[in-house]
């Protein structure tokens, strides 16, 4: 039993080490230069160095705590906004073109004007990550809302209901599952569009060690970063977005009938 | 007229499309006394709903007035109870916490809220599944939780909409007799809207027939009652008098049909 289930953690790791023996076997099978791909062993050697001296740390520790503030503001914003537009009709319909010609201005085309207005600054990244987490979010919720069958809003109304109270006996619970979900796609947007801005606004984060390790040529470090992107938005997607998301829906998964 | 609890007067109702106003109803006339069980049948898509809604206050009649106790309806209130044909006690409360949903808006005290939930719990066979939720019920005990839910606000007035349409024939039966027994008890004034000739003519003091869209009230029985308490299936079917009505609003319902 428990070397089956090991066994089925350790599944997802062998595409990953499938991919480590191609780059291996490209790199000094054809013999790549090194100003062009360092080799797993020199990228084991850079993330140990990186690792020790506490580099890594420090950079991944600002994308980290940016993304999560991004994402407590965002979420703030966002789900209030969502109710708003979703218990209106009106509303609804009015802002639903302005959302989808806002998802098509990606967070880093805001950079030039955001740099403009707040400087190379933390301030600057974090408007470009709150726009991006903030869109998927107003709109799950806003769909979320107007799910909820007309029948449990009415309901509760003829139970003596106030709004505010409809608010949080239907429409949060009712959406909830949805939000969820707007706030998991919406923190895949705003990671990639985090390190896009780092890179440029080089204020500390991942986007900012990658793209200064270009500067000197320090290929083995590139690629460090680029795998610390990838892992810890894993660990940030399993073990904080995802059991959010299955908690909410193995409760009131039935909801949607 | 002062005494009725529900009144409405020259009600008739449009709802507005992009082809212009279609009319859901004809006018409407209709007075619903005190404690008074009155239920409408009618084909559907006749208008029972819009009548219904306009009375519990989801929707503003195009003409006429709503009053009860003499007051004019302006929006729905927990004086009016309702209870819809589904999909609407709350997936993520448990059975308890949907039964005691109005007291809690009320703000009752916890002893209140439980001895209540307690005593309908009781008299709608719902003993055992305090702590269930509803995606872990059947359909019959759905709606025994959403009759209990209403009827633990306590309102003056029930409105129920087709409540057991969607519960199985069996079932619907044993619903039909305790909702009988739970209004002889309580004493409350109820409006029942139903497209069943049967089920009208059992729960109800007075039925309603409905003409065809755009309805309007065509003929009104009263059904007497022998003794107090709810009717049962097993003398109601055996009661000839009470075959009679059930064959006289069943031919003003055919005539209805046929004519469409």
């Amino acid at each position: 039993m428990m070397a089956a289930r090991a066994f089925r953690e350790l599944r997802i790791l062998i595409p990953f080490a499938a991919a480590i023996a191609l780059w291996w076997g490209i790199k000094d099978g054809i013999g790549v230069s090194n100003t062009l791909l360092a080799s797993p062993a020199q990228v084991w050697t850079a993330f140990v160095y990186l690792a020790t001296h506490g580099v890594l740390a420090e950079y991944a520790a600002t994308s980290l705590q940016m993304i999560g503030v991004a994402a407590a503001i965002s979420f703030a914003l966002g789900v209030p906004l969502g109710f708003a537009v979703g218990t209106n009709r009106y509303a609804a319909r009015a802002l639903e073109g302005t959302l989808r010609f806002l998802q098509g201005i990606s967070g880093i085309a805001w950079l030039p004007l955001a740099i403009l207005w707040c400087g190379f600054t933390h301030t600057t990244t974090l408007i470009v990550v709150i726009y991006t987490l903030i869109v998927p979010i107003v709109f799950n919720t806003m769909t979320g809302v107007r799910a909820i069958p007309e029948n449990y809003v009415l309901a509760l109304r003829s139970l003596g209901a106030s709004r505010l109270r409809i608010v949080v006996d239907v429409y949060f619970p009712g959406a909830l599952p949805s939000i969820v979900v707007g706030l998991r796609l919406g923190m895949g947007y705003g990671w990639r569009a985090l390190i896009a801005a780092e890179m440029l606004v080089r204020q500390g984060g991942l986007g900012d060690l990658i793209f200064g390790a270009r500067t000197f040529n320090q290929i083995d470090r590139i690629m460090v970063g680029m795998i610390a992107i990838g892992i810890l938005y894993i660990v940030v997607d399993r073990l904080l977005v995802q059991p959010i998301e299955s908690m909410t829906l193995a409760r009131w998964g039935v909801l949607r009938r | 007229m002062a005494s009725d609890k529900i009144s409405v007067s020259g009600f008739r109702h449009f709802f507005p499309t992009e082809d212009g106003p279609v009319q859901a109803t004809g006018t409407i006339d209709l007075a619903i006394r005190e404690g008074e069980f009155v239920t409408l049948v009618g084909p559907s898509g006749c208008g029972k709903t819009t009548l219904l809604k306009a009375i519990a206050g989801f929707i503003a009649p195009s003409e006429g007035t709503i009053l009860c106790d003499g007051k004019p309806v302006k929006g729905p209130g927990r004086e009016r109870g309702v209870v819809f044909q589904e999909l609407a006690i709350l997936p993520w409360r448990t059975v308890r916490r949907n039964i005691a949903h109005g007291l809690e808006i009320a703000g009752a005290s916890k002893a209140v809220r439980e001895s209540t939930v307690a005593r309908l719990v009781d008299l709608m066979g719902l003993a055992g599944f305090e702590d269930r939720y509803p995606h872990e019920l059947s359909g019959g005990m759905r709606q025994r939780v959403a009759v209990a839910r209403t009827w633990a606000a306590d309102p003056e007035i029930i409105l129920m909409d087709e409540p057991f349409a969607a519960v199985d024939a069996m079932t619907r039966l044993t619903l039909q007799e305790e909702l009988g027994r739970l209004c002889a008890t309580t004493g409350k004034t109820v409006f029942f809207i139903t497209h069943s000739v049967d089920e009208a003519v059992f729960l109800a003091d007075r039925v309603l027939v409905m003409t065809k869209r755009p309805g309007t009230i065509k003929a009104v029985l009263e059904v007497p009652r022998h003794g107090s308490g709810g009717r049962d299936w097993d003398s109601f079917t055996a009661d000839p008098e009470m075959r009679n009505i059930s064959e006289q609003v069943m031919h003003l319902v055919h005539a209805e049909r046929g004519a469409r």
